[in-house]
C-alpha cells in the first residue's frame, strides 16, 4: 500500500494544559498517519487524549492549551501553525466533526433547515471568493511563465485574457445543462415511485409535496440541449396542472397518473439526450461571432472542435506547455540551489551550542531558498517545501526559549530534591516523589533540525531524478482542468434556495423520512438517534476530505448506534472519506475501523489493523481494555483494571501503565518501552516485547474469546 | 447460584400512560406482566423510549400507575384503575346497545366499583398494611417473653420492645425496594457529604444512633470497594466509577430485597463498567440481592442476568432465560436487536447483517389480535395464533 495517498500526518504531537495546580501533559508524542479513504479508531479510557488529539486537528483548543512540539500535516500546510483566518478555509470545510451529544451540538431554537444551510451559504460565499482568487493567480502565473519561456508578450497575454473570457462562458453553458439535467433525473426518480403509490391507491402523506417538486423540477429542466423546444410547450402545460389534478383527485387517480407517466415519458428521452461539448461551444458563441450552425450533437461538435483548435487551443496547449516545462526545469534547477544551500548551512544547526543570530539568519537564508523552489504552475502542493519555513522557525524558537526554561526546570527540580533528601534524613517518609525536572531536550531539537533538512534534500533529489519521466503533456491537461475546476467554483452560486435543495437531498441521505416537513421543525422534535443524523449532514454539507467522529453514538442505544455506524461507513464509501473515530466501545471498532490506534495515558501504546489489535494484541492495556468488556458467551468473572488512570500532572517515570498492570516488571516502573515493531503494521510499546522479557500470555477469558471466534469463523467457512 | 422459587415481585398488566393533551395519551408502558424470584436477576432490554425506565419506576412507584397492579412480597404496593373504569363504561354501552341486560350491566359496575376501592386503597394503605403486619409480628414475638419476666429484666425487654415497635411503625414496603440511578452525577447531591448521603435512608426511618449510623456506614463503603477516609468528602471529589459505587452503598444500606438498577453502567467506561459489574455480582451472591438490571447494553445484560424481557413500544415482546433468549430468538424485534450486538471480533462484524425490523411489516394483527403466549417452558412472545404456530415450529 506505498501508494495510498496521506491525508493527514501526524508527528511527535504533544499538548500540555496550563491548570493551576500545575502543567497537565494531555498528549505525549503521537504519531499517526490517515490514509485516503480509510477509517482510523482511536481507544482509550476518558482522559487519554483522544479527544484533545482530534480538536488539535481542528484547531479548537482549549485556550489553556499548549502545544510543545509537533506538527499535523493536511494538504501541504501544517495545522498547528497556521492562522486562525487560515483555518477558517478548513474547519469544517474540510475537516468536519461530529460530536457525542447531538442535543448540545444543536442550536436548540433554530430550526433544523436554518442550521443545516447556514454554513453552506456561508462558505458558499468564501469559496467563490477563493476560487476567483485562485483562478486570478494561477492564470496571471501562467502568462508570467510562458513570456520567460519565450513566447511573444503580447500574443501571451492575449490568449490568456482570451482564455479568461470564454471559459466564463463555458461554465456558464455547462452549469446551466448540469441544472436541467439534474432537474430531469431527480423528477423521475420522483415521480416513478409516486406513480406506483398512487397506482396502489395509497399515495404517502408528502405526496402534495413531491408533486409540486416534480413540477417545480419539469419548469426547472427547459434547456436547449435537454427538453426540447417542441417538447416544452407541453411539459409547462403537465407542470401546471398536476398539482390541480391531485387536489382534485379525491380517490380516483387515474388523470394524475396519465399525466405525470406523459411527463416521465418526455423526462426519459431528455435524461438520455448527448449533450454537446460546452468547452468548445463557449469559445464558439464568445469568438466566431456568428450563431451556432443547425447540426446534430456529433456534427456540432466537431465542427467546433475544429474551430477551437484551429483558431486557438493548439496554439495556447503548445504555449503552456512550454511555460510549464519551463517552470518545472526553474524549478529543479533552484532545488539543486537549495541542496547545496541546505547542505552548506546545516552546520549552523550542528554546533554543541547554537548561537542564536547565527541560526536564525541561516533559517531565514534557507527558507528563502526553500520556497524559491516552489513551481508557481504545480496544481498540487508540495508539503515539504512549504512546511520547511515553518517547521524549522518552531523548533529554533523553542530551542532558544529552552535554554532559559531548562534553567529554571533544574533550580526547580534541584530545591525540591533537597527538601526530599531533608526529610529522608530526618527518618521520615516523605509520600511524595521528586518528579523530573522539566527539561526539555536541546539535543532532541537540534535532531529534528536535522531530520526536517535530510527530508527535503532526500524529497528534492527524488524530484530531480524523474524530472525526465514526467509527461508534460499530461500536467498542461491537468493544469488547464485545475482552472477550468475554479473557474466552476467562480459560477457556482449558493443561494438560500439552492442550499435548501441541497439540505433537502442531504437529509434524505441520512436516512430522514419526510425532509420537506423535518426541515421547518426544531431540534427538540427530533429523537435522539434523528439528532444525531441532522449532525452528521450538517457535518456532511461542506463535502469535507476528513470526518472526525467523538464518540458519535456513546448517547445511543444499540440498534440506533448499528444505523448510524453502517449510515457513516455507507457515506465513506460513497464521498471517499478518511474517518478518524474516537470511542471506548470496542465492539463498535471492530465495525468500524482499519486500523486502531489504542491510547493511555496521552501516548499510543499499541498501534495495528483492527485484525491486529482484536485477534493479536500484544500490550497489556488492550488486553485489560478487551477482557474487561463481557460478549455473549462470557460467563466468568471480568477482569476489570484496578485502580485509575495516573494523574498526569506528574507523569509516571516508566511505562504509565505499569500501577495497574499485573504483568509489570521492574523496568516497567523506571524507563518508558519504545514501540516495538511486531509486523509490519503491528507495533506496541511494552517491554514485554522485549527479546529479554519473559515469556507472558494474554488473560484466559481474552484466549477464550479468541479461539471462540477462530473456531465460529472455521465452522461459517466450513458450512459455506 | 440458589434460585428458589419464591416470587418476589409480580407485576401484572402494568399500564402507565401520561396525558399529553386532551383525551391524549402516551402508553409508556402497555399491558406489561412478568415477575421476578427471588434471588434472580431480571433484565429488562430495549431501545430508548421503549419504556423500560418507566416500568422501573412504576414499580418503586414514583409513579402513579395507570392500569394493572404490581404485588412485592405478596401485598399488593401498587394499583391501577383504569382497567375498571373502562369495564363500567363498556358494560354501560352494552347496555344502551341492548347486549346485556340492566341486571348483568348493575352487576359488573358493583363489582369493578369494589375493585376501584380496594385499588385505591392498597394504593394508598400498602406501607401501613405492612407495618400494622410487622408489629402485629412483634406483639406475638414479645407476648410470651414478657409474661414471664418481671422487674428490671422486664424493663431491659420492654425497651427493646418498644424501639422495634417503633421501628416498625415507620417500615415502609416501598424501602425494601432500592433504585440505582443511571447518571452517578446526576444522582448525588453535591451539597452532601458521602455520609450524608449514605445515611440518609435510615435516617429517615428512625435510625438516630449516631455511632450506630457511622458504622453501618463505613461497613457499606468498605463493601463497596472504598475506604472509611471516604466517607467525609463530597461526590464531586470522586471519579465515576467511584460515583457509581457510592450510589450502590446508598441503595444496600437499606437491606433491600429488590434493586432496581436502571442503566448503572451506561455512562460509565470500560474499564469502569467491568468494576461495577463485578462489585454487583459480588454483592448479590453474598447477600442474595434480587436485581431488576434495565440496560440497553445486550452483552453486558447477557452476561448478568438469569432471565431477560425484552420491550418494544411499551410492550413486553418476548420473555425468557438469558440463554434460551439469545440461542433462540423469535419475536422478529428480539432478532434485530441482536442482531445490532457490536461484537470484538472484526471479522464477525464485517459479515454482520443487521436485520431491520418493521413492525406493520411484520406483523398482521388487522384481524387477529395478539397476546403474551407460553410457547416453551419460560419462553413467553407476543403473538397471535398464526404466528403463534409458525414460531412453535421454528423452535424444533
Amino acid at each position: 500500500m506505498a501508494n495510498v495517498e496521506k491525508k493527514l500526518q501526524v508527528r511527535n504531537l504533544r499538548i500540555s494544559f496550563r491548570t493551576s495546580n500545575g502543567k497537565v501533559q494531555a498528549v505525549r508524542g503521537i504519531d499517526f498517519d490517515l490514509n485516503k479513504g480509510e477509517t482510523l479508531a482511536i481507544v482509550g479510557e476518558s482522559g487519554s487524549g483522544k479527544s484533545v488529539t482530534s480538536k488539535a486537528i481542528l484547531g479548537i483548543l482549549a485556550g489553556n492549551a499548549i502545544v510543545e512540539s509537533g506538527e499535523i500535516i493536511y494538504d501541504g500546510r501544517d495545522l498547528l501553525k497556521i492562522t486562525e483566518e487560515d483555518f477558517h478555509h478548513i474547519r469544517g470545510d474540510k475537516i468536519a466533526m461530529i460530536f457525542q451529544d447531538p442535543m448540545s451540538s444543536l442550536n436548540p431554537i433554530v430550526r433544523i433547515g436554518k442550521q443545516l444551510t447556514e454554513a453552506m451559504i456561508l462558505k458558499g460565499k468564501a469559496r467563490q471568493r477563493e476560487s476567483r482568487t485562485l483562478f486570478n493567480t494561477y492564470l496571471k502565473n501562467l502568462k508570467n511563465t510562458m513570456i520567460a519561456a519565450g513566447v511573444d508578450p503580447s500574443a501571451a497575454a492575449a490568449n490568456c485574457k482570451k482564455f479568461d473570457t470564454f471559459e466564463f462562458k463555458h461554465i456558464e453553458l455547462e452549469s446551466a445543462y448540469n441544472k436541467a439535467h439534474e432537474a430531469v433525473v431527480e423528477a423521475i426518480d420522483t415521480a416513478e415511485p409516486l406513480i406506483f403509490e398512487l397506482e396502489k391507491n395509497q399515495p404517502s402523506r408528502d405526496a402534495a409535496y413531491r408533486i409540486k417538486d416534480i413540477a417545480k423540477r419539469a419548469k426547472e429542466s427547459v434547456n436547449p440541449y435537454v427538453v426540447l423546444d417542441y417538447d416544452r410547450e407541453r411539459v409547462f402545460q403537465l407542470a401546471g396542472s398536476i398539482s390541480r389534478s391531485f387536489k382534485n383527485a379525491n380517490g380516483d387517480y387515474s388523470i394524475i397518473i396519465a399525466e405525470l407517466r406523459e411527463l416521465t415519458d418526455i423526462m426519459k428521452i431528455a435524461k438520455d439526450r448527448p449533450a454537446p461539448n460546452f468547452f468548445r461551444m463557449g469559445y464558439y458563441l464568445k469568438f466566431s461571432g456568428q450563431p451556432l450552425p443547425n447540426l446534430p450533437v456529433d456534427k456540432l461538435d466537431e465542427y467546433m472542435k475544429d474551430y477551437l483548435d484551429r483558431d486557438f487551443m493548439l496554439a495556447f496547449i503548445a504555449d503552456a506547455e512550454s511555460a510549464v516545462r519551463y517552470a518545472a526545469v526553474m524549478s529543479q534547477q533552484k532545488m539543486r540551489d537549495a541542496i547545496a544551500s541546505l547542505s552548506d548551512k546545516r552546520a549552523a544547526f550542528e554546533r554543541e551550542a547554537l548561537d542564536k543570530k547565527e541560526a536564525y539568519a541561516a533559517y531565514k537564508a534557507l527558507s528563502a531558498d526553500v520556497m524559491a523552489t516552489i513551481d508557481p504552475l504545480a496544481t498540487t502542493r508540495d508539503s515539504l517545501t512549504y512546511t520547511f519555513s515553518s517547521s524549522i522557525k518552531s523548533e529554533l524558537d523553542t530551542y532558544f526559549g529552552a535554554i532559559k526554561k531548562n534553567e529554571r526546570a533544574i533550580k526547580v527540580h534541584d530545591r525540591d530534591q533537597r527538601k526530599h533528601d531533608k526529610i529522608v534524613n530526618a527518618g521520615k517518609n516523605p509520600g511524595w516523589e521528586v518528579a523530573d525536572a522539566a527539561v526539555t531536550d536541546l539535543d532532541m531539537i537540534k535532531g529534528n533540525i536535522a531530520r526536517i533538512i535530510d527530508r527535503l534534500i532526500a524529497h528534492y533529489n527524488d524530484v530531480i531524478v524523474s524530472i525526465d519521466r514526467r509527461d508534460f503533456r499530461a500536467e498542461t491537461i491537468g493544469a488547464i482542468d485545475y482552472l477550468m475546476h475554479n473557474a466552476s467554483g467562480v459560477v457556482a452560486k449558493v443561494t438560500r434556495r439552492v442550499a435548501k435543495d441541497r439540505a433537502i437531498k442531504l437529509m434524505d441521505e441520512v436516512g430522514i423520512a419526510e425532509p420537506h416537513k423535518r426541515y421547518k421543525q426544531y431540534p427538540f422534535e427530533f429523537s435522539g438517534g434523528m439528532r444525531q443524523r441532522i449532525v452528521i449532514a450538517i457535518a456532511l454539507a461542506a463535502n469535507p476530505d476528513i470526518l472526525i467522529c467523538d464518540e458519535p453514538t456513546t448517547a445511543l442505544d444499540v440498534t440506533i448506534q448499528s444505523q448510524i455506524l453502517e449510515l457513516i461507513n455507507e457515506l465513506k464509501e460513497e464521498r471517499h472519506l478518511s474517518v478518524i473515530f474516537i470511542t471506548h466501545d470496542l465492539g463498535v471498532v471492530a465495525n468500524m475501523a482499519d486500523n486502531v490506534a489504542v491510547m493511555y495515558a496521552g501516548k499510543i501504546v499499541e498501534y495495528g489493523t483492527s485484525e491486529d489489535i482484536f485477534y493479536r494484541a500484544a500490550h497489556p492495556y488492550t488486553w485489560a481494555l478487551l477482557s474487561s468488556m463481557p460478549d455473549l458467551d462470557t460467563n466468568e468473572k471480568l477482569e476489570s483494571i484496578p485502580g485509575t488512570p495516573p494523574n498526569m500532572i506528574y507523569p509516571p517515570k516508566g511505562d504509565a501503565f505499569a500501577p495497574r498492570n499485573k504483568y509489570a516488571m521492574a523496568i516497567d516502573f523506571e524507563r518508558q518501552p519504545p514501540m516495538f515493531k511486531i509486523s509490519e503494521t503491528h507495533s506496541a510499546a511494552t517491554w514485554l516485547l522485549h527479546p529479554d522479557a519473559p515469556k507472558v500470555e494474554p488473560p484466559k477469558i481474552l484466549r477464550d474469546r479468541i479461539e471462540r471466534m477462530s473456531k465460529g469463523r472455521k465452522t461459517d467457512n466450513g458450512e459455506k | 447460584m440458589e434460585k428458589s422459587n419464591e416470587v418476589l415481585l409480580k407485576v401484572e398488566h402494568l399500564c402507565q400512560y401520561f396525558k399529553i393533551g386532551p383525551n391524549v395519551y402516551t402508553k409508556a408502558v402497555d399491558d406489561v406482566s412478568f415477575d421476578i424470584k427471588k434471588g434472580e436477576v431480571f433484565g429488562l432490554v430495549g431501545e430508548s423510549g421503549c419504556g423500560k425506565t418507566t416500568t422501573g419506576r412504576s414499580i418503586i412507584k414514583l409513579y402513579n400507575i395507570t392500569s394493572g397492579s404490581v404485588y412485592f412480597k405478596g401485598i399488593r404496593i401498587a394499583a391501577g384503575t383504569k382497567s375498571y373504569k373502562d369495564a363500567i363504561a363498556k358494560a354501560k354501552s352494552d347496555l344502551k346497545a341492548g347486549l346485556i341486560d340492566s341486571e348483568e350491566c348493575s352487576r359488573i359496575i358493583a363489582e369493578n366499583k369494589a375493585e376501584i376501592k380496594a385499588a385505591i386503597h392498597d394504593q394508598k394503605n400498602c406501607d401501613r398494611d405492612y407495618s400494622l403486619r410487622q408489629m402485629t409480628e412483634i406483639d406475638q414475638k414479645y407476648a410470651p417473653l414478657m409474661a414471664g419476666l418481671a422487674g428490671p429484666e422486664l424493663a431491659k425487654v420492654k425497651k427493646q420492645y418498644k424501639s422495634e415497635i417503633r421501628r416498625a411503625r415507620k417500615t415502609k414496603l416501598v424501602t425494601k425496594i432500592q433504585m440505582i440511578f443511571q447518571d452517578p452525577i446526576a444522582s448525588l447531591d453535591p451539597r452532601m457529604t458521602v455520609r450524608e448521603i449514605i445515611a440518609e435512608g435510615l435516617v429517615i426511618q428512625g435510625e438516630r444512633n449516631k455511632q450506630k449510623l457511622d458504622e453501618k456506614v463505613y461497613e457499606m463503603l468498605e463493601l463497596v470497594g472504598l475506604v472509611r477516609e471516604h466517607a467525609t468528602r463530597y461526590p464531586h471529589e470522586f471519579s465515576g466509577g467511584q460515583r457509581q459505587r457510592i450510589g450502590v452503598a446508598r441503595s444496600i444500606i437499606m437491606n433491600p430485597d429488590l434493586i432496581i438498577a436502571d442503566e448503572p453502567v451506561s455512562a460509565l467506561d470500560v474499564s469502569v463498567q467491568a468494576q461495577v459489574i463485578n462489585l454487583l455480582n459480588e454483592l448479590r451472591d453474598k447477600f442474595g440481592l434480587t436485581l431488576l438490571f434495565i440496560a440497553h447494553d445486550l452483552s453486558v445484560v447477557k452476561y448478568f442476568s438469569d432471565r431477560i424481557g425484552v420491550m418494544y413500544y411499551g410492550k413486553m415482546v418476548e420473555l425468557a432465560d438469558s440463554d434460551e433468549l439469545f440461542r433462540n430468538p423469535l419475536h422478529p424485534y428480539t432478532k434485530s436487536l441482536l442482531s445490532a450486538i457490536p461484537l470484538p471480533d472484526p471479522e464477525y462484524e464485517k459479515a454482520r447483517k443487521r436485520i431491520v425490523y418493521n413492525p406493520v411489516a411484520a406483523h398482521d394483527y388487522s384481524v387477529d389480535k395478539p397476546s403474551f403466549r407460553e410457547i416453551k417452558p419460560g419462553h413467553f412472545i407476543m403473538c397471535n395464533d398464526a404466528e403463534f404456530e409458525r414460531y412453535k415450529a421454528e423452535i424444533k
